[in-house]
């Protein structure tokens, strides 16, 4: 069993991913009987259950298992505890937006029902085809997602409709939601290739001869989001650069030069935008315009607080009171059905992932997965923090969604495109068929290989079981 | 299909329901216990050991996630702690089931604990109940889901509502709601000054009153501002709100509180004002006044004293007061003397006097800071220089000039308690507070004795009644809606006076003839009480 990690037969995978299989399996026990409550109050309000309306469920248990057996049967080695994570959180999405009438009242939306199998299929595609060091060739095409990220916008520039204060492209698709994934790649990949170079500052002052051209494509990114008073996403994607540089360099003096710098142009931009000064006041006296500007946040935590410490499980309430909620209020309506309880046990459930992928980040071999792990990873906690901060008044509101609980097609493919990134890097490097056969060849076999990836491949497995035994003592 | 169906229509659905809203919090503990469990089997041999910065990273991640939740926490489960919050979700929250409104609200009482304002439980959900329905709908106002709040409900709302917490007891009991979902606090009783009987009374009286019953009282204590009643009729039952009291155009506007908001032509009532003006300014001497009256153009119709138009309306004839000093005038209410007196003192003085008697203001109760109950004083509009008609025409309480009841009130108030206003009080706890100097108090003492004189001998002299020692002013205010207003302004007993009052009938006729026996039976009342 020494050799768990590499699986070389399906059956091996399939009892390697056993873990994986069995929290799937106990979240999809919880979307169930999350379901058959909400099925329950369906008497209550008028309509008699059809089979049909089983149909989001199952097109959820089917979506995940696929993903799963598609995994067992590529013999995926990558992490266990993403998927089930992703799959628990969908769930509450699930019932959430089922609970909001989204998939059709009496007919199944196909469109809608369609779009998670969709989302999880790109996952499985990118985490396979990035997997064995494969994701390597992202870093490559720099240039690429800088010019995609750009035309993102430009054509959104140019096509684009305002509407509630955000701007969409045709057919309410946010494109920029795509951006949290494209910008993520530029930069890690910019900083890998300029590595050595960034990381030398001479004493105060960082190398702004070699960070110029990113600083030139941040800034033009900015200020086209900037035109589309996209304060939310500016904030969540200068956070992920931020993070990205100093986790990437090694080098903390960026982070103290960009929150200096950030701190300076938010002040500047609050004082310029009138709709940033408007969510302002709200957010700190959301009861001098009760039945107007605060009426959005209001709603929500009167809803809070009518479903108390325990809730009134679903369908027992009526969520349809606060505005938008099957966007931005998602969570008010999950902690008014679920109770306080219930939201403290989601918000452990995103706890856990981006622990998780914190802990995918710190542990991956290369500077160009590390740092795309952990932007993905800071882009998805950013985003979490500012939504559930905005709808409990923690913070302003800024707008934006919750990851695959909110409803949203963009974003639920981005956030499923950049996990399965995420699951490819997590995958390791490339395995030579016989490295695993005996450990004792393993030095001599991996000769051809740079010396440095042979030190660690030299070190891994001895200081792994240290390390192992040390913590379990 | 029909097996899940005829289930979930099935009685037992209640508790199997609870049953599945458990076992999805259990199934979910058991998602992160077993998350936790297998954290060893998926561990990832292939990969570096992590990198220094992962546990404090994580642990940044956490506290974030720690904060919000916390914060969260002072919104779902203590929210009572915030009276702003819960006055917004008693207002505007439609959720039938949100705890705001089965919070048991705290009684609103009487001087004597007469019940005026209490909940009670009506399945499960708290009703406000208001045992004497539209008596006090103006005064305690109304707390209603829909509707929101208004009067004594508004201003008092955060003791009503129990959500101070000013004790470790306090929080103990919020756990305890928190925890059972119980959110049913017993809030503070507020008692207030006012009288039950002698309300009733006042509104009985007004409702049988000539001129279709309409009007209101306000009576109150001179020395300390609290007011025993505040009526207004026509009113509405607040155990009753439906939409249409506040969308329709009622033409009897039950709705407007005509004690605190009305603005009425105050007509000889304001002479009470002049004669404070003239004795400020040390006016002392008399005045002709002849029959055939006072104008200040020969364009304008002469202004002439009620005499007149009776001795016409007779057939006889009559020869004028003639020379007239003020007491006697304002015992006479003659209209010629006075609106010479206004011409006289001019348009400076007026101004001056009407800011000195607080016209043109909104004056709060004391004790509540909220915009929600407070009360209008009178209209003083400025009245260009040249127009000496129209200053004339103010001094005897007609043109452009109004007042409310609740403001000549307190002028009368004022003239009880030395020229000194204290600031009208609804609250039993509410400290008495000093409002404003009127007027000197040896004006206020020549005015008292002035005022006993137009009861005793004459206007009002029809009420005046062995023992009570009334003192007072008619009015009769002409005005284009119909019947004259009858007002009666003034306090009792008049040597060392203990309460104040005014009233007002809408088109009730002559002040002498209708609003002053109302006073003088609602002081009889009073007496009743041991209250004068």
């Amino acid at each position: 069993m020494a050799a768990k990690g590499t699986p070389t037969t399906a059956e091996e995978t399939w009892a390697l991913r056993r873990p994986e299989r069995r929290l799937l399996l106990s979240a999809l026990m919880i979307a169930l009987l999350g379901y058959l409550m909400l099925l329950g109050a369906r008497p209550k309000d008028g309509f008699a259950v059809q089979l049909a309306d089983w149909a989001p469920l199952l097109v959820f248990a089917a979506a995940f298992g696929a993903v799963h057996g598609a995994f067992v049967i590529a013999r995926f080695r990558g992490d266990q505890l993403v998927l089930p994570t992703t799959a628990l959180l969908s769930a509450f999405g699930l019932l959430a937006q089922v609970r909001m009438g989204l998939f059709g009242e009496t007919e199944p939306d196909w469109m809608e029902l369609m779009l998670l199998p969709v989302a999880l299929a790109t996952l499985v595609l990118v985490a396979l085809a990035g997997r064995a060091g494969r994701y390597a060739m992202a870093r490559r095409a720099t240039w690429f997602w800088a010019g995609l990220s750009l035309l993102i916008l430009g054509v959104l520039f140019v096509t684009g409709q305002r509407f509630r204060g955000a701007v969409y492209a045709v057919g309410f698709i946010t494109p920029t939601e795509l951006l949290k994934l494209t910008l993520v790649l530029f930069t890690a990949g910019f900083i890998d290739q300029h590595l050595k170079a960034l990381s030398r500052w001479r004493s105060l002052l960082p190398p702004l001869r070699r960070l110029w051209p990113l600083l030139l494509v941040w800034g033009l990114i900015t200020a086209l989001l900037l035109m589309q008073r996209d304060l939310g996403l500016v904030l969540i994607l200068a956070v992920a650069l931020l993070v990205m540089l100093v986790v990437g360099t090694g080098q903390p003096g960026y982070a103290l030069y960009g929150l200096t710098l950030a701190a300076g142009a938010g002040a500047a931009l609050i004082s310029l935008f009138s709709h940033g000064q408007r969510r302002l006041a709200v957010w700190l006296d959301p009861f001098a315009d009760p039945t107007g500007a605060g009426w959005q946040v209001l709603q929500g935590l009167s809803g809070m607080f009518a479903g108390g410490l325990w809730g009134e499980g679903f369908s027992e309430a009526r969520p349809r009171y606060a505005p938008i909620a099957e966007s931005d209020f998602i969570y008010s309506v999950l902690a008014e059905e679920l109770g306080y309880v219930g939201s403290l046990l989601l918000i452990a459930v995103f706890a856990v992932l981006f622990i998780r992928l914190l802990t995918l980040a710190a542990r991956a071999r290369t500077p160009f997965g590390l740092m795309v792990t952990t932007g993905i990873t800071i882009v998805l906690a950013v985003q979490t923090l500012l939504n559930l901060g905005g709808v409990t008044k923690a913070l302003p509101l800024t707008g934006i969604t919750l990851p695959m609980i909110s409803h949203g097609g963009s974003s639920l493919l981005t956030v499923l495109a950049s996990l399965g990134l995420v699951l490819a890097i997590s995958d390791g490097e490339p395995v030579k068929p016989r490295a695993k056969a005996t450990a004792a060849k393993k030095t001599k076999t991996s000769s051809s290989k740079a010396p440095a990836d042979r030190k660690q491949r030299a070190r891994a497995p001895s200081k792994g079981a240290k390390a192992g035994t040390g913590r379990k003592t | 299909m029909d097996l899940l169906n005829a289930l979930f229509s099935s009685a037992p659905w209640g508790p199997v329901r609870i049953g599945l809203h458990l076992a999805f919090g259990i199934a979910l503990l058991y998602w992160l216990w077993l998350a936790y469990q297998l954290r060893q089997a998926v561990h990832l041999r292939h990969l570096k050991r992590p990198r220094g910065w992962l546990l404090p990273a994580a642990g940044i991640v956490v506290l974030a996630f720690i904060a919000i939740i916390a914060y969260q926490a002072t919104w779902q489960l203590g929210g009572t702690a915030r009276p702003r919050f819960v006055a917004f979700m008693q207002s505007h929250d439609r959720r039938q089931f949100n705890p705001a409104h089965w919070i048991q609200r705290g009684r609103i009482l009487d001087r004597h604990g007469r019940v005026l304002a209490e909940s009670r439980n009506r399945d499960g959900a708290a009703e406000r109940v208001y045992p004497y329905g539209p008596v006090f709908a103006h005064a305690v106002g109304y707390a209603d889901p829909r509707f929101g709040l208004s009067g004594i409900e508004a201003t008092a709302n955060l003791a009503l509502n129990g959500s101070m917490l000013d004790s470790l007891d306090d929080w103990g009991e919020l756990g305890r709601q928190v925890l059972t979902q119980s959110k049913r606090p017993r809030g503070q009783d507020r008692v207030t000054t006012f009288d039950a009987s002698l309300q009733r009374f006042a509104v009985d009286a007004l409702s049988a009153a000539p001129g279709g019953g309409s009007g209101a009282v306000l009576l109150l204590r001179p020395a300390d501002g609290a007011v025993l009643v505040m009526a207004s009729v026509p009113s509405f039952d607040p155990n009753r709100l439906q939409a249409g009291l506040f969308s329709a155009r009622d033409p009897a506007t039950p709705l407007l509180n005509r004690a605190t908001q009305g603005q009425y032509p105050p007509g000889s009532t304001f002479k009470v004002v002049m004669a404070a003006q003239a004795l400020e300014r040390g006016f002392s001497g008399r005045l002709d006044c002849p029959a055939d009256g006072y104008t200040t153009s020969r364009h304008y119709p002469p202004i002439r004293d009620h005499e007149y138009y009776s001795a016409q309306d007779a057939g006889r004839s009559w020869a004028g007061h003639g020379p007239l000093d003020l007491a006697t005038a304002l015992a006479k209410s003659s209209n010629v003397f006075f609106a010479q007196l206004g011409v006289l003192g001019g348009h400076p003085a007026l101004a001056a006097t009407g800011e000195r008697l607080l016209f043109n203001r909104s004056i709060a109760f004391a004790g509540g800071a909220s915009k929600a109950l407070s009360f209008q004083t009178g209209r003083l509009p400025s009245i260009p220089k040249r127009d000496r008609y129209g200053l004339a025409q103010a001094s005897i309480g007609q043109g452009r000039v109004t007042a409310t009841p609740a403001h000549l009130a307190l002028i009368a108030a004022a003239i009880a308690n030395d020229g000194l206003a204290m600031r009208p009080r609804l609250l039993r706890d509410a400290e008495p507070q000093t409002l404003a100097q009127l007027m000197s108090s040896d004006t206020a003492r020549r005015l008292r004795v002035m005022l006993r004189r137009a009861v005793r001998d004459g206007t009002g002299r029809g009420i005046d009644t062995d023992g009570l020692e009334i003192a007072g002013k008619t009015g009769t205010a002409e005005n284009p809606h119909g019947a004259s207003h009858s007002w009666f302004v003034g306090f009792a007993p008049a040597s060392s006076p203990s309460l104040a009052f005014a009233v007002l009938v809408e088109h009730g006729g002559y002040g002498s003839a209708v609003a002053a026996p109302l006073a003088r039976d609602l002081l009889l009342k009073a007496a009743e009480q041991g209250l004068l």
